[in-house]
């Protein structure tokens, strides 16, 4: 073979490999400390095949093909050839055997496959569901390849399977979504190898940066003219001193941070890995060129995030395969992949197995085959072994094995479920820890899907005990998000809404014990604040709570362009404690001194009748300019006794405010304890009520057209006769089918007889005519003649088609009798009686 | 119904009349009992009523200003006078009167509602002001000609028409009419006009509606078009420039000359003045652009400094009133001595520092309005010595045996333009001075009478202690 040739040339080579071996005793010392955190079972076979009747295994499974024998006979040739080459490099993950036992050559095992779901076309949605749908089965010992490599197929029925299986499934997928992967045996970092996240940030918690507008700040730039600062009256000395002490401050400040950031650090360092450099993993290459990828890039299965070819996680390759060849690195990877060429046509960086024409060589290649000096018999990978890989629909939605997943990354802890899985429809739950060791719970976030409240998000602070929940639009009272502490009513809580579907323009309620704050927007009236204090209620705490007196409440409104400023009301106070109303009315152009109004309310009879009359003491107010006349009386009267009506239906309308509120509080408190999931209508797997309906269609159908073949039965009026009976005595069927037969007869007979009539009526008709011409013969015109013969004509043209139909009449009368006999004869009823 | 006059007692509008009306009509109640104790002018009153009083003369009417909606109806009015100083009304009743014709009420723009039932009227006429009319009741009257009211097609408002009663409703063709030519009516003698009406009136007056509607779309072109040419022209007046656009200026000049016209459509002279109307355009656009961002400027700057006076004086106000309360509260003569005193410099901070915020203001807009100045005057003396460049030489060079009369002409057209510009240029600059004095002594007078205002209310609450 040529390949042992070019072997033996890098023989010097290799032997450079920067890869420190380590001998047999430290390993074992090493494995003792290390494997600790792993968890594998004595022979993993055993265990994951046990509920697998491997005897159902297709025969490919279980035998080896005469081509793949002799790929064997190769591939042992090879890899012997290799450890006498390259002795100190580990032996070649070349023929695993598989869930049968049987050896099994790598690229044989990589099925191609394309999967009918358009969510797994693109790679990077392929690799995290083959990531959340498979549970890690770590490498025992870490550093040895497996020795088994179990069909794509198992592994997806399983669930589990080694950080090899896994890639051989993924890359699987990848290769039958168009991709040009590749499996890669190698080496990396611990954590990557276990799975272990527990250092990397929580993906959710990251990327969350905002971006700033500058658009406004360009703006103010571009003016011809611009006003100077006023002259500031300080000491440019003084001035200067305090920015020094201030620099130092912050001098010092950017330490100590730094300190504290190092001191983090430190604390955070993970203890040094005595296997670094000899984790075995497998992983997925991704090289550009086909479905529109620009750069090679990383897989990894585990997590099924993508790396850049030199991420410092991937420490050396040892081999790479996909469906048709498998060569081995030849580069020096002591600098990790960082430098690593993927020119695979290139022998003296990757050696292949087989020798095979890479595609680019494959025109040249064709020409030369052309001129008679093509490589006689080359020899070709199989086809694999393994079956189609299938997956169901529901395995697909369920996406993590079991329907849930919990993963545990820096200071947070990430568990998620499928839809549908929880009862409250939690979907996606995420805790933050303020320490390493996550013992501190800080802040608990929870996503839901498909709630019937529409809850979508609640957010639940440690330290404050604040709870904020996100609601999707659609809620009766049009809830945006609400933070509270406890769902009593009158504690602090934060209501948000969506303001452009309520009627009133509601968009925030802010309430504190003593206070409530509503903002609106859009309103009609200009309203853009209610603000409500209440006073110390004197009632004891068993009386109605949030019945608590008004002291203050002040509403504030945007500008009416429509009225005057000094007409349009800006603030109006009503300090219901004091039985005053104050009114500040906009400001005019270049005033800064509003007009104000003040009231004091004439006392009020218990019933409602006003037990003072106006008086000008009433009403106070500033006056901007001096010189105009005071408003008159009346103005004045009719505006407070206005305000005094505003100021009810204002204390109505708090009233309001506090019941919706107690209203939502009672809502949420009874959703919270009942909560009910909604199926979209499309959703014909879990919506009942479309399941309902579609069977009852079913049903229907199957109904009416048992109806219809009712219809046409025969026997149904003979039976009638006989009173419906179950099952029939042979002297019954007898008789019914004598009964039916005679029947049939007696029909035809009928028949015949009308056809007759109606023969003897058109004869009839004829002889009548025939007379009455051969009587007026003589007194006849042209014209009545003609009709007479025409009716003539035509009439016996009538005749002779009663004749006719007679006659077939008479004709097919036996054989209608004889294929009734024989259809009654069929009959499940009457058959077993004759 | 004509009443005679021999035998009711006739009546005159009056103040005392009027007074009345205004007292009955007024605010109610206990309103009413104030307002009756300090009276009610006339300019505020909204409404007024005046029916059955046998009226036979409007009058005394011009100080309802504020007027919207009066009523007259049932009275023996003649001729309709004395509304003209009652531009806001929108309702007018003059129904059951003895009107002869329809007159006065062109200054009642805002009308929307007019009723003239029960009239002596023969003709609609003499009401092309008022645009928004959109009610009109002419029912029960003299009216015999149906053309008449094509009249009521120029009201793109109107809505509902009366005219029941009049010599032209007994036609046969009267509704149909009516449908045919006032397409936009909904009710007619406040009947629904029906689509099928509507219809049937279209086909059977098609051609003539379709004249009419072809006729007044010419007009409305036709004064489109010329609204659109004093626009432009207006537009170049602002730039000093108009009418030299073309050959204008020679056309007139050679008006009354029939051999020197020919040299005035040398291609060079037009050419000579379309350019210097295409400079002047551009320039009047640059000054446009200069005053914009000048003003821009100025308003902010008045409105920043007003915001933040503005929350000083809030700032203030929050705590004014604790502050009496607590003034009134103290007992001890001395402590309370010593909080006016504390409260009287507060007010004079507070003062002070609205000042220093204006004095500021002040020093910033001189500045601006300086600069402003500076480069508005060079604008102007750029585009003047480019208009003079072009001018004179260039022209007499062309004419330069011409008659002396035609250089005198081209002459005057060139002052005209100058001082033209400088003195829009000089009218400019005053008004924004002018403003900015008038501003200036407002704010300094509103503080001053805001601090008397604080030092009256403490010495108020003082003295009735």
């Amino acid at each position: 073979m040529e390949t042992l040739l070019e072997l033996e040339e890098k023989e010097e080579e290799g032997r450079d490999m920067g890869r420190n071996e380590l001998n047999n005793q430290e390993l074992v010392e090493l494995e003792k400390t290390v494997n600790i955190n792993i968890t594998s079972p004595e022979d993993p076979l055993l265990s994951w095949t046990k509920p697998m009747n491997l005897s159902k295994c297709p025969t490919s499974y279980q035998l080896n093909s005469p081509q793949e024998k002799q790929l064997l006979v190769i591939a042992d040739n090879f890899s012997s050839q290799y450890s006498h080459i390259f002795p100190n490099r580990k032996p070649l993950f070349l023929c695993p055997s598989n869930e049968c036992g049987v050896k099994k050559f790598v690229s044989t095992t990589l099925r191609r496959t394309m999967l009918p779901y358009s969510s797994l076309y693109d790679w990077d949605n392929c690799a995290s569901f083959v990531a959340d749908h498979l549970v890690l089965q770590a490498l025992d010992p870490p550093i040895e390849p497996p020795r088994y490599l179990i069909s794509p197929t198992l592994v997806l029925e399983t669930q589990r399977g080694t950080c090899f299986d896994i890639s051989t499934l993924l890359c699987s997928l990848l290769l039958g979504a168009g991709y040009d992967a590749y499996c890669v045996s190698g080496y990396a970092v611990r954590e990557m190898c276990l799975l272990d996240q527990t250092r990397q940030e929580c993906p959710l918690l990251v990327g969350k940066v905002e971006v700033k507008d500058t658009l406004a700040e360009d703006k103010r730039q571009v003016r011809k003219y611009a006003v100077k600062p006023p002259r500031e009256l300080r000491s440019s000395f003084e001035r200067g001193q305090q920015e020094l002490k201030e620099q130092e401050g912050r001098a010092e400040m950017l330490k100590r941070q730094q300190e504290a950031q190092r001191l983090q650090e430190e604390l955070e360092r993970p203890s040094v890995d005595p296997l670094q450099g000899q984790m075995l993993h497998c992983w997925v290459l991704v090289l550009a060129g086909k479905r529109e990828i620009l750069e090679n890039f990383f897989i990894d299965p585990l997590t099924g995030k993508s790396y850049a070819p030199n991420d410092k996680s991937f420490l050396g390759i040892e081999s790479l395969w996909n469906q048709h060849n498998y060569w081995v690195n030849m580069q020096d990877c002591c600098y990790g992949c960082t430098d690593m060429e993927y020119n695979l046509g290139d022998s003296t960086m990757w050696e292949s197995v087989l020798f095979r024409i890479t595609e680019k060589e494959e025109e040249d290649e064709l020409e030369e085959e052309e001129e008679g000096s093509a490589e006689p018999n080359v020899f070709e990978m199989p086809s694999s072994w393994v079956d189609k890989i299938t997956l169901s629909k529901q395995d697909l939605e369920r996406r993590w094995p079991g329907g849930s997943r919990t993963t545990q990354y820096r200071k947070a802890k990430l568990e998620q479920f499928t839809p549908y899985l929880l009862p409250g429809g939690l979907v996606t739950r995420l805790t933050t820890y303020t320490d390493l060791e996550c013992q501190e719970v800080d802040v608990v976030r929870e996503w839901y899907q498909n709630r019937q409240d529409h809850l979508e998000d609640r957010e639940l602070k440690r330290t404050s005990n604040v709870t904020t929940e996100l609601f999707s639009p659609g809620r009766k009272l049009k809830l945006k998000s609400h933070s509270y502490v406890t769902l009593t009513p009158g504690t602090e809580r934060h209501m948000e809404f969506y303001s452009k579907v309520r009627y009133d323009g509601l968009l925030r309620r802010v309430e504190s014990p003593g206070e409530m704050e509503e903002t609106f927007e859009h309103r009609d009236d200009l309203l853009y604040s209610r603000h409500v204090f209440y006073g110390q209620s004197m009632k004891t705490e068993s009386e109605k709570p949030g019945s608590r007196p008004l002291e203050k409440v002040v509403e504030r409104f945007h500008r009416d362009k429509s009225k005057a400023a000094r007409e349009d009301v800006a603030e109006r106070v009503f300090l219901l404690a004091e039985g005053c109303i104050e009114v500040t009315f906009h400001l005019e152009d270049h005033r800064i001194i509003p007009i104000r109004r003040s009231f004091v309310k004439p006392k009020m009879l218990p019933d409602g009748q006003r037990a003072e009359s106006w008086a000008p003491s009433m009403a106070t107010g500033y006056q901007v300019e001096p010189h105009e006349n005071p408003p008159k009386n009346v103005y004045l009267y009719e505006m407070l006794t206005a305000l005094m009506e505003e100021e009810e239906k204002v204390t109505l309308q708090i009233k309001r405010s506090e019941l919706e509120v107690r209203e939502i509080l009672a809502t949420r408190e009874r959703e919270e304890s009942n909560t009910e999931l909604r199926t979209s209508i499309y959703d014909t797997a879990r919506n009942e009520k479309v399941q309902r309906y579609r069977e009852d269609m079913v049903r229907a159908k199957e109904e009416r057209q048992r109806q219809e073949e009712k219809e046409i039965d025969l026997l149904a009026p003979f039976l009638a006769k006989l009173g419906d009976p179950e099952t029939l005595s042979p002297q019954e069927a007898k008789k019914l089918l004598e009964d039916c037969l005679a029947n049939q007869r007696k029909r035809m007979i009928e028949q015949d007889k009308v056809l007759q009539a109606r023969y003897e009526k058109e004869t009839q008709a004829l002889q009548q005519k025939q007379q009455w011409y051969q009587q007026n013969q003589l007194s006849m015109s042209k014209e009545d003649e003609d009709q007479y013969h025409a009716y003539c004509s035509d009439t016996v043209f009538r005749m002779g088609v009663i004749k006719q139909r007679q006659s077939r009449h008479k004709e097919l009368g036996p054989q209608k009798h004889l294929a009734l006999k024989e259809k009654l004869s069929r009959d499940p009823r009457l058959a077993p009686h004759l | 119904m004509i009443r005679l006059y021999g035998k009711v007692e006739q009546s005159v509008m009056d103040e005392k009349m009027l007074q009345d009306a205004v007292e009955e009509q007024g605010p109610k109640e206990e309103a009413g009992q104030i307002s009756k104790e300090e009276g009610i002018a006339f300019n505020v009153v909204l409404q007024l009523r005046l029916e059955y009083k046998n009226i036979l003369k409007i009058e005394h009417l011009w100080e309802f200003t504020s007027l919207t909606k009066l009523q007259l109806n049932n009275n023996l009015i003649q001729k309709i006078e004395g509304l003209a100083s009652l531009s806001n009304i929108t309702w007018l009743d003059l129904s059951f009167n003895n009107i002869e014709k329809i007159e006065g009420l062109e200054t009642l723009t805002k009308l929307e509602d007019l009723t003239l039932y029960n009239n002596r009227i023969s003709c609609i006429e003499n009401m092309d002001t008022l645009n928004n009319l959109t009610f009109f009741a002419i029912g029960n009257n003299c009216l015999g000609q149906l053309d008449n009211v094509i009249y009521l097609r120029r009201f793109k408002n109107l809505h509902t028409l009366n005219l029941a009663g009049n010599p032209l409703a007994e036609e046969a063709n009267y509704k149909l009419f009516i449908a045919a030519y006032l397409s936009d009516l909904a009710y007619l003698d406040y009947r629904l006009l029906k689509k099928e009406t509507k219809e049937q009136a279209f086909a059977k007056y098609q051609y003539a509606i379709e004249e009419i509607q072809h006729n007044e779309l010419q007009t409305l072109k036709a004064t489109e078009a010329e609204q659109s040419r004093q626009d432009e022209l207006q537009q170049h007046k602002e730039a000093f420039v108009e009418y030299l656009n073309g050959s204008q200026l020679f056309d007139s000049m050679f008006a009354h000359d029939q051999e020197a016209q020919k040299l005035g459509q040398l291609p060079g002279l037009v050419g000579l003045c379309i350019q210097m109307f295409e400079s002047g355009i551009a320039e009047q656009k640059l000054r446009e652009a200069e005053i914009n961002a000048f003003f821009e400027v100025l308003q902010e700057a008045a409105r920043e400094k007003q915001q933040r006076s503005a929350q000083l004086v809030a700032d203030f106000e929050k705590y004014r009133k604790k502050r009496i309360l607590d003034l009134q509260q103290v007992e001890d003569v001395a402590q309370q001595e010593a909080q006016v005193n504390q409260y009287m410099m507060d007010i004079k901070t507070l003062c002070d520092s609205c000042m220093l915020l204006e004095l500021q203001l002040v020093d910033q807009l001189e500045e601006i309005i300086k600069d402003f100045e500076r480069n508005i005057t060079d604008m102007v003396g750029s585009f003047i010595e480019t208009v003079q460049g072009i001018y004179p030489f260039q022209f007499q060079f062309f004419i330069g045996a011409s008659h002396d009369s035609h250089i005198l002409r081209i002459d005057n057209r060139e002052d005209k333009l100058v001082t033209r510009i400088n003195a829009w240029m000089m009218n400019l600059i005053k008004r924004i001075q002018d403003e900015e004095v008038w501003r200036n002594r407002k704010c300094i007078s509103e503080i001053r009478n805001f601090k008397q205002h604080l030092r009256n209310q403490l010495e108020e609450v003082l003295h009735h202690e």
